[in-house]
């Protein structure tokens, strides 16, 4: 392979960088700039809630959902160890031996900062983990 | 496994095992702040003392290579080196992660039931910054790299009740993330090129230029400029910056100092690894690209910097300037690299000291401290103006400072090294960074400001006053260290 068999890629880098400045360009160059002090702060997700609302909407669910990946990671590594476990000996058990008590301390550690109790109001659990240390601070 | 592999790694072992033991402590045994925060600190000071005994037993040897299933593995592919150079970075990001834990004892005494989670993460950002400069293999470092940012991604929104925090932590996560996939493109394509992804060994990117000569480079180019592009965003050089000020700004300001000059340090030193000790066959293909990096930053980082109107701000984009400071030093290879470590060290240190006392006088959870904050401070609180004064004065480059010593070292470095253009570039560059940071001592002394500053917490201050001694004792006497930093050099 030579250089110039990289020109079609040089060339859709180019391209792609053209597309993209000019896209920027224009929309920076055509569109009416009149800054507000609402319009420069960090945009988050709709308008800033003037009151808290009525109900909170439980997202136990998310919760539940990332500490499941974790320990399904962990039976994957389970997996390339157990398939060899013969030849690793005893030093392998020992290796997997802390993996698996680190990971028991993360499951306990999950378990009594309350997020597997799945019955517990998100209120409360909120007040909790946020509205507490700022009781505390106040 | 043999027990020197296990000294290789000790500082991270220690490390690890602290944060458990934080987390326990606080949440198992409930014991108070003073217990767990006790027992982080103990970590972070065991890990630097196991720092210190590799680099009393390595004495006269170059280092040894460490880690793998199989014995003999180890010399065709070793993840992790133990060299004084490496031994140096332990001892120095164990001190910088000490004195951040110091400076954001504050905001983790506010932060209540979240406070352990916020030390543990520390203690495991620590060790993954550790585990970069010792790392052998291109995918254990960006392992590292990745423990290291995704803890100080969480520690930047970590004050939840902002707005600004949490933009702060989405901006560093998604544009740090956008930088570690290019990092790793970059260590596929480098892959790709020459079938090594370890530095020694007989499998080895040092061994396999050692016997082979690259006649179409292609790939090879591509591939170092996206290991640059990818370490360039984490250490904030010019045109990969724009996430460094909003996110200091956004920050905790407890924190900040940690995630800045933490993985600056850490950034610095791996890059010296691959770059410096990896890549020396190849220094015509990678130094002018590093030069032009360091230009544009001092260029870029200065002249920003100079219209800022808020100390957090103006020292991020005074950090894109020390960065390309830094890569000065970096642009003559090996020879440069006593100079990288020590001006890498030593700013590390002041900037440490610099954000702590930004969240002295701006509240250490808040994120925004604008000059308005900082008028008067003269009058209001001279211990912290005198403070902030001699630290700016340092990061400036005056001479009796560390900054100047720093800055000398790199530019003879550069100079030695033919990069004549580059160092005038930087120098004038510097008389500019006199002017802003002058700006914000002008401030201090002669312009009129309201209001009493709170009360400065121990922890702060001791931050502040290491800071201060290192950055005046370094300037005055820097011979010692100076020769320190000449021993270490890597493999």
């Amino acid at each position: 392979m030579t250089l110039a068999d990289y020109l079609p890629i040089a060339l859709m880098a180019l391209l792609g960088l053209g597309f993209s400045v000019v896209t920027l360009w224009l929309s920076w160059k055509l569109a009416p700039n009149r800054p507000t002090a609402e319009k420069l702060a960090p945009y988050e997700c709709g308008i800033v809630p003037l009151q808290e609302p009525a109900e909170r909407f439980p997202v136990k669910f998310y919760l539940v959902a990332m500490l499941f990946v974790i320990f399904d990671v962990e039976i994957v590594f389970l997996f390339a160890w157990a398939v060899r476990m013969d030849e690793f000996g005893w030093a392998g058990i020992a290796a997997v031996g802390l993996f698996m008590a680190l990971l028991g301390e993360t499951l306990a550690y999950v378990w009594k900062r309350g997020a597997l109790d799945w019955n517990v109001p998100y209120r409360r659990r909120y007040r909790r983990v946020v509205a507490e240390p700022l009781e505390e601070a106040a | 496994m043999n027990r020197a592999d296990l000294v290789a790694v000790l500082p991270e072992v220690i490390l690890l095992a602290g944060a458990l033991a934080v987390v326990t402590l606080a949440v198992f045994a409930d014991r108070p702040r003073a217990e767990w925060g006790t027992a982080a600190g103990l970590a972070l000071f065991l890990a630097g003392v196991a720092a210190g005994v590799q680099w009393w037993a390595l004495g006269d040897t170059p280092g040894s290579l460490h880690f793998s299933a199989r014995g003999l593995e180890v010399l065709r592919n070793p993840m992790v080196v133990m060299d004084p150079y490496s031994a140096l970075a332990g001892i120095a990001i164990c001190v910088v992660g000490l004195l951040g834990l110091l400076a954001a004892w504050e905001l983790v005494g506010s932060l209540g039931r979240r406070g352990p989670e916020f030390v543990a993460l520390l203690l495991l950002a620590v060790a993954g910054l550790h585990a970069m400069t010792i790392a052998a293999n291109l995918v254990l470092l960006f392992l590292a790299l990745e423990t290291a940012s995704i803890s100080f991604y969480v520690m930047a929104g970590f004050t939840r009740e902002r707005l600004d925090a949490d933009e702060a932590a989405l901006k560093y996560f998604l544009l740090g993330s956008f930088a570690s996939a290019i990092f790793v493109y970059g260590v596929a394509l480098l892959f790709a090129a020459t079938g090594a992804l370890g530095i020694y060994g007989a499998g080895g990117l040092r061994s396999f230029f050692a016997t082979t000569i690259v006649v179409e480079p292609g790939v090879l180019v591509v591939a170092l400029g996206m290991l640059l592009v990818g370490f360039g965003f984490k250490v904030s050089a010019a045109p990969f910056h724009q996430w460094a000020p909003d996110v200091y700004q956004g920050a905790p300001s407890g924190a900040v100092g940690l995630m800045a000059a933490g993985v600056k340090l850490a950034g610095f030193l791996a890059l010296g690894r691959v770059f410096a000790a990896g890549l020396p066959a190849q220094i015509d293909r990678w130094s002018s690209a590093v030069a032009i990096l360091a230009g544009v930053s001092v260029i870029v980082g200065s002249v920003l910097a100079a219209v800022q109107r808020d100390v957090k701000r103006l020292l991020a984009y005074s950090g894109v300037a020390h960065a390309g400071y830094v890569l000065v030093g970096l642009t003559v290879g090996v020879f440069g690299l006593p100079a990288v470590t020590f001006y890498a060290t030593t700013y590390a240190v002041m900037l440490m000291g610099a954000f702590a006392l930004v969240g002295a006088v701006s509240g250490s959870g808040g994120g925004a401290s604008p000059f308005e904050d900082w008028a008067g401070l003269g009058r209001r609180a001279p211990g912290l103006a005198l403070a902030m004064t001699a630290l700016l004065l340092g990061l400036g480059g005056l001479p009796f400072t560390a900054g100047f010593v720093g800055k000398l070292q790199v530019f003879t470095a550069a100079i030695r090294g033919g990069f004549l253009w580059l160092v005038v570039l930087a120098l004038v560059t510097t008389v500019v960074g006199l002017y802003f940071y002058l700006r914000v001592v002008a401030t201090m002394y002669f312009d009129d400001g309201e209001g009493a500053v709170a009360a400065t917490p121990w922890t702060t201050r001791v931050v502040v006053g290491v800071a201060v001694v290192v950055t005046l004792a370094l300037g005055i006497f820097p011979w010692p260290y100076l020769d320190v930093v000449r021993d270490a050099l890597p493999l």
